[in-house]
């Protein structure tokens, strides 16, 4: 199957797309109905009963299967990843912050001492403080003198 | 950034350990079968557990503790029978279950008293699949062997296992590290053959999505787009220790500061003509250049290894600054946190599989690559290659080149 595309799988990317897809138990009509998603998101929509038009009013805001299943099952809104979107987040992040319990600022506020937020996130939840995260970040920099990146 | 105790959550594989109980829940490559045709009994050592790994003459593999219970001599010197594995020093004889069959001198003795019903040895089930010797450490019921489709795909087979001196999880960390492609082997590989002029296409994007089996990453570089394959499809991560891109690495811990990295190699054959392989070869691929005492790095898993043993023996998290490229490295640790406390509240981990309805050729998202046209390629992947096994799959390719007639 891989490298060739039978006519039914004409609307695959690829011979390989159409192979991964069939490896998913998808057929060429999945495919063709679900595109511009991917085998492994369509899997993954059907296996967390995630419509079709559920699955592209989310994508119209920048987020993907995987976040979107993450997203509702947190009650999220687009509107709720907009706002971090808007902030220079990406929609993972606000999924990732929901889940945590972060809010926008304090992500920002992690953010400008140069923690990305899954980085940040993991810290929070077991229970670092900004303050003390920074300094373990620069413990080793700070000792050698004042040019390190902090300053 | 992680906590120290966080780093030793996830590092640390010894028996009692949080993430010691989570790989035991996962059947492990420890051995290539192959080995076996040469010799019958091998020491190995799994996840901090010293072990003795055997043949017996009925052909039934033995993973059993590495000291005899009666005392304590090493049994990776016994020697196997018909059924199980004789200990050299009094001659205890134990099968692959772990039960005493024979205790010379206490049945002359005390035939009455059946001391040997009453001694077992430590034992864990192994199985034979793909060409690999697996075994199987935790709780019973043992789940099932996963039975993935790439080891019925057509082609030259072929495993290549390293040792390689550091913790599992760093190694497999870089199995959800896109980025690290462009730099440690199209760069630096680059500079190592002494070519200048441009640099390796920059990555523009990654994606990263879970599935059953663990994550797919995809990356889209300067030179694709979202229509290619590297991001429509993308790469495993595959759940618990291992990459997959149409070849398997799994990182089995030897200890924790020592790592089994099991490589299963497929070169796709031409033509269509049924390939049947009668053995899959197995060989140990060296790390160090003998010239030099240096890290070989001229294939592309010994350039990750020098990554990873770089990193420290374990490397210390909490001294390291994360960026926008380790996105899927922290995405893997959350994971496996969460995946710890689900083993601790006694449930069966992502990715367990016991329903032999769905281990049937269990489908992993795969890129595939155009077979070669004029012969196979260079083994491009561990340095060491024996000259015995690039000739069979030199005359495999040649055999389904031209099918004969």
């Amino acid at each position: 199957m891989a490298g060739t595309t039978p006519v039914e799988w004409t609307d695959a990317r690829s011979g390989y797309e159409a192979a991964d897809a069939e490896g998913f138990g998808l057929t060429a009509e999945d495919l063709r109905h679900w595109r511009p998603f991917y085998p492994v998101e369509i899997a993954w929509a059907r296996k967390h009963g995630l419509s079709l038009a559920v699955a592209r009013r989310w994508a119209s805001d920048g987020v993907r299967v995987h976040d979107a299943v993450r997203a509702l099952a947190l009650d999220m809104t687009s509107q709720e990843v907009r706002q971090w979107t808007d902030a220079g987040f990406l929609p993972a992040d606000a999924v990732e912050a929901k889940e945590v319990g972060i809010s926008l600022e304090q992500a920002v506020a992690w953010r400008e001492v140069g923690f990305v937020l899954p980085d940040a996130a993991l810290l929070i939840d077991e229970g670092w403080t900004l303050e003390a995260a920074t300094a373990a970040r620069f413990a080793d920099v700070d000792q050698y003198g004042p040019d390190n990146a902090r300053r | 950034m992680l906590s120290e105790d966080r780093n030793k959550l996830l590092c640390e594989t010894g028996p009692g350990t949080p993430m010691g109980e989570l790989l035991r829940r996962y059947w492990h490559p420890i051995a290539g079968a192959a080995e076996f045709e040469k010799l019958t009994v091998k020491p190995v050592r799994v996840m901090g557990e010293d072990l003795t790994l055997y043949r017996d003459r009925s052909g039934n593999y033995g993973l059993v503790d590495r000291h005899c219970p009666h005392r304590r001599a090493d049994m990776s010197y016994g020697f196997v029978e018909d059924t199980g594995l004789r200990c050299n020093y009094h001659g205890w004889l134990f099968d692959h279950t772990g039960r005493c069959l024979h205790q010379p001198f206490e049945e002359t003795t005390h035939p009455e008293g059946r001391f040997k019903d009453k001694v077992r040895i430590k034992s864990y089930p192994v199985t034979e699949k793909a060409g690999l010797l697996w075994a199987y450490m935790g709780p019973e019921p043992a789940p099932l062997l996963p039975d993935w489709d790439r080891f019925h795909a057509r082609g030259y087979k072929q495993i290549a296992i390293s040792h390689v001196p550091c913790n599992w999880f760093q190694c497999q960390e870089n199995s959800i590290d896109p980025v690290h492609f462009e730099w440690l082997h199209d760069n630096w590989s680059r500079e190592l053959r002494g070519e200048s002029g441009d640099r390796a296409p920059t990555h523009k994007r990654l994606g990263f999505d879970e599935f059953d089996y663990g994550f797919v990453y995809r990356r889209v570089r300067e030179d694709t787009t979202e229509d290619h394959e590297l991001w429509t499809t993308g790469r495993v991560c595959l759940w618990p220790n291992c990459l997959y891109t149409g070849h398997f690495e799994w990182r089995v811990p030897i200890d924790d500061e020592n790592m089994l990295s099991v490589g299963w190699f497929i070169d796709e054959l031409p033509g269509d003509a049924p390939y049947e392989q009668e053995r899959i070869p197995c060989w140990y691929a060296p790390v160090v250049d003998e010239r030099t005492g240096r890290w070989i790095d001229s294939h592309v898993m010994n350039q990750d290894y020098i990554a990873w043993v770089g990193q420290g023996t374990i490397a210390d998290r909490t001294k390291e600054h994360l960026g926008e490229s380790d996105r899927g490295v922290i995405m893997l640790r959350k994971r496996m946190l969460a995946e710890l406390d689900v083993v601790a509240a006694g449930r069966d981990p992502l990715g367990v599989i016991r329903d032999p309805a769905v281990n049937h050729w269990v489908h992993l998202p795969i890129i595939g690559r155009p077979p070669a046209q004029d012969g196979p390629p260079p083994f491009p992947f561990l340095a060491g290659q024996p000259e015995e096994i690039e000739k069979q799959l030199e005359q495999a390719w040649r055999d389904c080149a031209r099918p004969k007639v």
